[in-house]
């Protein structure tokens, strides 16, 4: 079943008197559940295909459509709301919050996207996702005393925490070596499928692709499928 | 959760280091409050504690009440007009005690009202403070244009002219002292609003402290004093919050792209100005209060509560914008930002 639909989204940044036409027409849909990598070289327009879809950037042109709304027609409250609730993001780097235990970065997460559950219930929900990534004994740990690793991993679970319907993934191996980014695909892997949460993530790392359903090659602001 | 609270107590060292910055400048500024509060109350109490209403001196004085003439007839018209109204003479001066040391006071002389001590003629009530410089209740005091006596009848609290204690004594000895048969000043209590009268110009109780010499200018350089520690303390406010904040941006980003609210954030902001600022003033106000109790005698230091509260609303309203102008950049971080740029 397809859960999101871009379509003929274009987007063209003007930097001084020159129009810069960065993506031009792309049309693709995600599957419930499916994970969708985005390859490319650098500049052909991964990240901001992925920013637009994520409700992060508006698109010049085209709609985006998630869950049968119409994000491009969305007000940015509206938008703001759908990314709590129903996105999760990692990113290249952790970004977690410096001043806050793992826990209470999933805690925030959970808070942030309006969860109904009691405190106790987070709570709970907070240790089995942190024992998933096996990361329960470092719950009051601040990220400054955790590895590059690690991060990445609480990352991940503050990412899919409030069980989102889409996880946006950027790079979110690049920072770590190949042993780490094989764990972290493996995690990704694990918890989107246990959770059937739909999946795009961008990546430059070859090795990465065998742990995706799909495969979407771009170039110069189009997509060219393969398999 | 509270995020603003969660930061302060990961960073104690930091907003320790704000806090008692602040904490320094609102105690600085009270007790500068506290001096220009005293100061004035040492200079004009005489004044200060009368009721609101309006002083009339003759026009041709310009403004320097020991050269104001109430012609006689128009101050009988007054008083028969208005029955509270009071007219009174003052003139700095010197009593010699009874070791013939020279005492500076401000004589006062007025027609019979409550609100100026009156006295029988040769008897004088003087201020506290020459209780003690050793003047005594039945001393005899002289004056070198005063042929007589003047007995001491007995102490007023806190009665200040122009940095002088205030003494006051019997229109006929007032008379004899000074030559003249009219008054100075005709005051008239009450909130209406000044009247006209002939040859005579009106000044609310306010302006005629400020006809005062060295009242103004003594008042006017602590106000400022004051009102810089204030504009500073907010300046502290807006540059520490800038500096934070320009070392969160990628955070600030990155929250706002998995859906914080901006609000939420300047909440974050508001909730750590607000603890800071309410514990650095709980800690500068009971100090300078402890200042006020054991200030040594001679030093004008006068603080009231009234003030000390209105410095503390000033102060929280001065973080609060300077915290909210620091916190306009978060609006425009976009989250897209963030998620371009390194790690924090
Ligand atoms: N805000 C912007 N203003 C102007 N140009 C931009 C902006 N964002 C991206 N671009 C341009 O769009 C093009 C595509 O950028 P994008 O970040 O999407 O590439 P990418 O495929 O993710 O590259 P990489 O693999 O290096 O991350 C680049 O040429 C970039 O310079
Ligand atoms: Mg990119």
């Amino acid at each position: 079943m397809t859960i999101f639909t871009l379509d003929e989204v274009e987007k063209t940044f003007t930097n001084g008197e020159i129009e810069e036409n960065i993506l031009k027409g792309i049309s693709l849909s995600l599957k419930e559940g499916e994970i969708t990598a985005l390859v490319g070289t650098s500049g052909s327009g991964k990240s901001t295909l992925l920013t637009i879809a994520a409700g992060l950037q508006p698109a010049s042109n085209g709609e985006v459509l998630f869950d049968g709304n119409n994000l491009t027609t969305m007000s940015d409250e509206q938008v703001r709301k759908v990314r709590a609730k129903e996105f999760g993001f990692v990113f290249q780097f952790a970004h977690l919050v410096p001043f806050l235990t793992v826990e209470e970065q999933l805690m925030l997460m959970l808070e942030v996207s309006g969860s109904t559950l009691s405190k106790k219930e987070q709570k709970n929900e907070v240790d089995q996702v942190l024992d998933v990534i096996g990361m329960e004994h470092r719950k009051n740990a601040y990220p400054s005393s955790l590895s590059g690793g690690e991060k990445q991993r609480v990352a991940v679970a503050r990412a899919i925490i409030h069980k989102p319907k889409v996880l946006f993934a950027d790079e979110p191996t690049a920072s770590l070596d190949s042993k780490r980014s094989k764990d972290m695909m493996e995690l990704i892997r694990y918890l989107t499928k246990k959770m059937n949460i739909t999946t795009l993530m961008v990546t430059h790392d070859e090795e990465m692709l065998s742990y995706v359903d799909r495969i979407l090659q771009m170039s110069d602001g189009m997509v060219l499928e393969n398999e | 959760m509270n995020i603003g609270w969660k930061e302060i107590k990961k960073n104690k060292s930091r907003f320790l280091i704000l806090g008692s910055i602040v904490f320094l400048v609102s105690l600085l500024t009270m007790i500068i409050s506290g001096l220009a509060n005293g100061l004035s109350q040492d200079n004009a109490a005489l004044i200060k504690d009368l009721p609101e209403g309006h002083f009339y001196m003759s026009e041709d004085a310009e403004e320097t009440y020991n050269l104001s003439r109430i012609d006689t007839d128009v101050q009988n018209e007054i008083m028969n007009k208005h029955p509270d109204a009071v007219a009174l003479s003052i003139q700095m001066g010197f009593l010699n005690d009874q070791d013939d040391k020279q005492q500076s006071v401000a004589f006062v002389t007025s027609t019979n009202s409550d609100l100026f001590e009156q006295v029988n003629k040769g008897e004088v009530i003087v201020d506290r403070s020459l209780k003690e410089k050793g003047i005594k209740t039945g001393d005899r005091l002289t004056n070198n244009q005063l042929r007589d006596e003047l007995v001491i009848k007995g102490f007023v609290e806190q009665k200040k002219f122009s940095h002088a204690p205030v003494a006051y004594i019997n229109r006929e000895d007032y008379k004899k002292m000074y030559n003249v048969e009219q008054m100075q000043l005709v005051f008239i209590p009450g909130e209406d609003s000044a009247q006209s009268f002939t040859g005579l110009q009106s000044y609310s109780n306010k302006d005629f402290l400020s006809t005062i010499p060295s009242y103004n200018a003594e008042q006017m350089s602590l106000t400022m004093i004051v009102s810089f520690l204030i504009v500073i303390s907010g300046m502290l406010f807006a540059i520490f919050f800038y500096m934070m904040n320009i070392q969160k941006i990628g955070l600030y980003g990155i929250l706002k792209a998995i859906g914080i609210k901006t609000s939420r954030l300047f909440k974050m902001i508001w909730t750590q100005m607000f603890f800071i600022t309410i514990i650095a003033l709980t800690l500068s106000i009971s100090l300078s209060h402890v200042f006020n109790l054991i200030a040594p005698e001679g030093m004008p230091f006068h603080l009231t509560i009234e003030t000390t509260t209105q410095l503390s609303i000033i102060f929280l309203v001065v973080g609060f914008i300077g915290a909210t102008l620091s916190g306009l950049q978060i609006r425009k971080i976009e989250p897209l930002r963030a998620i371009q740029q390194g790690e924090d």
